[in-house]
């Protein structure tokens, strides 16, 4: 254990690193709720391992505690058994590094898109000035250019959730955590921002679980698929997505050779017809 | 992001050929055109109602002498408020009846806010004083106006403890409703951007709970006025509702009246005032 980073606390930190750890180890995780006196199992025994630079997305029937699997490895709910490893080191509380983003954008109403971009960095106490600059750049690194200074209810749906896109990769986080976050948006919209999410998140080299019930989502965009079962959820299947393609064109993803293959597999596994 | 595939139809927006511009204008300018004719009919329709019925009551009491006695008459009414503009006991009244409820409504929303939005702090504090809550906002105000004028004097204090009770308990409760209403996802997105509790709070919770807290003051002007004008009735040497009080005592109802009509005039003007200051603060709402 002599490779450990040394931690680094302070506000604006990187998680502490353990050389080679993979950012993520999920290993026999289980978490059951407590339904009017009913223990209801959620999770039965989950295991999986994002890798760095990695972009896996996790599928599952809908239902299947995808979102509690979300708030189990963010630190918002404790698992009943197993073990979240981030970066190597068992979690406590609120892992470092990681950026979060769902399906709704959660901007604050009363802040422009700037100030919602900057959010996080105010937070850590990063100065304004500084923290101004890095969310007027990730704007404009998203197509925002020009409306820094809307309030989110003059934005349209795609916009807002660029927004929330620049609040979550300004903080420059390890690990992007996003939980359906296109499932609103319109067809078009949706391929735009996945592409140029696809993008950014290469060209940084960050690591990225995309939870999502959209198929055609998960295998254009993913390297590697998880299959999730029916509740109590454990890994069903898991596919490595190779398209032979640039990875960041979701259109040319869609329309590569093995696309259809691997949706047709997916779908017979998710055994949608059955419920 | 130059030639990225989001920015061209913003390009394309801004290449939208003059022709189309011009159409677009005179489409707006019709539109906003039929928008003020309609608010104009509205207010057209309120003056006509309100006219009617000043006139059907001057009507009634014109050849009714115990009528005019009972219902006072509009016109009575106007004489009475010309003679007290005149002798200045109609701005000194509304003056004093003004300053006590402005106090009590500013002293009474923030305590009231205050208080109501540090409950949020704790859920062990909120639930243990919640009962007590209930019970002090269930208390008619007029029944502690005894106590407080022993407490407080018949003068100015009293009047502005009056209203700030009248408000407090609205202002807390409003506020509190408007704190751990805030939206769970919220509050989670900022923890998981780092947030402490107390920056939660300042961040998210405070501005978040502005839209209740200002539905609060618009209610607790109303009640920091029945406060003060309580307070008057209780024990005064002026104010609006010493007027009233006085007249209806002596039995001049357009008097009554009169001080009636400034009150409400009152009324509005306060209400106006903190709308005024609602859109001052949340510029964000304007855009919805």
């Amino acid at each position: 254990m002599s490779a450990v980073v040394p931690p680094a606390i302070a506000a604006g930190a990187r998680a502490p690193v353990q050389a080679g750890a993979p950012p993520l180890v999920v290993a026999h995780v289980a978490k059951s709720f407590d339904a009017d006196g009913r223990v209801v199992p959620v999770i039965g025994d989950l295991s999986l391992t994002l890798n760095e630079g990695e972009i896996v997305a996790i599928v599952g029937p809908s239902g299947c505690g995808k979102t509690t699997l979300l708030n189990t490895l963010c630190g918002l709910i404790a698992p009943d058994a197993g073990r979240v490893s981030w970066f190597g080191r068992e979690m406590s509380g609120q892992p470092a590094g990681v950026g979060y983003m769902l399906q709704k954008d959660l901007l604050l109403p009363w802040r422009t898109a700037l100030r919602n971009a900057m959010l996080g960095l105010e937070i850590r106490g990063v100065p304004l000035s500084e923290a101004e600059e890095r969310a007027h750049v990730m704007l404009d690194q998203l197509g925002l250019h020009g409306f820094a200074d809307h309030y989110p209810t003059t934005l349209s749906g795609g916009m807002r959730q660029r927004v929330a896109l620049a609040r979550t990769l300004v903080n420059e986080p390890d690990v992007l955590l996003l939980d359906e976050p296109f499932a609103a948006l319109d067809f078009q919209t949706k391929l735009l921002i996945e592409s140029d999410t696809a993008k950014l998140v290469r060209e940084s080299q960050r690591s990225v679980l995309l939870i999502t019930h959209d198929i055609e989502e998960a295998v254009s965009i993913a390297d590697r698929v998880i299959v999730l079962s029916k509740r109590p959820t454990r890994v069903k299947a898991m596919y490595d997505i190779a398209l032979g393609t640039e990875r960041t064109d979701m259109i040319a993803a869609r329309e590569s050779a093995g696309f259809v293959d691997y949706v047709r597999r997916i779908w017979a596994d998710l055994d949608v017809t059955r419920q | 992001m130059n030639g990225s595939p989001l920015q061209s139809p913003i390009a394309a927006d801004a290449g939208i050929d003059a022709a189309a511009k011009g159409a677009a204008a005179r489409r707006l300018a019709t539109h906003r055109r039929a928008r003020l004719r309609a608010s104009l009919l509205v207010l057209a329709s309120q003056i006509a109602l309100l006219a009617a019925f000043i006139a059907f009551w001057e009507y009634m009491t014109a050849f009714d002498k115990q009528a005019a006695f009972m219902f006072g008459s509009p016109s009575a009414i106007a004489g009475f408020l010309l003679t007290m503009a005149r002798d200045g006991s109609l701005w000194r009244d509304t003056y004093v009846t003004g300053v006590e409820t402005l106090l009590g409504f500013l002293v009474g929303n923030v305590i009231g806010t205050l208080i109501g939005l540090s409950l949020w702090y704790s859920r062990f504090v909120s639930r243990v004083i919640e009962p007590f809550v209930i019970a002090l906002g269930s208390i008619p105000i007029i029944a502690l106006a005894p106590i407080i004028i022993i407490w407080f004097g018949t003068g100015l204090t009293s009047k502005i403890a009056m209203s700030t009770l009248s408000v407090v308990i609205v202002a807390l409760v409003t506020s509190y409703k408007g704190a751990v209403g805030v939206d769970a996802d919220q509050i989670n997105l900022m923890r998981t951007l780092g947030a402490s509790k107390f920056q939660i709070f300042r961040k998210l919770v405070v501005p978040a709970s502005l839209t209740d807290i200002f539905a609060g003051f618009k209610l607790t002007v109303g009640f920091a006025l029945i406060g003060a004008i309580v307070g008057e009735f209780m024990s005064s040497s002026e104010g609006l509702g010493h007027a009233i009080f006085k007249a209806g005592s002596l039995y001049i109802i357009p008097k009554v009246f009169a001080a009636l009509v400034a009150t409400i005039a009152l009324a509005l003007v306060l209400t106006f005032i903190v709308g005024k200051v609602e859109k001052l603060l949340m510029p964000w709402r304007r855009l919805g």
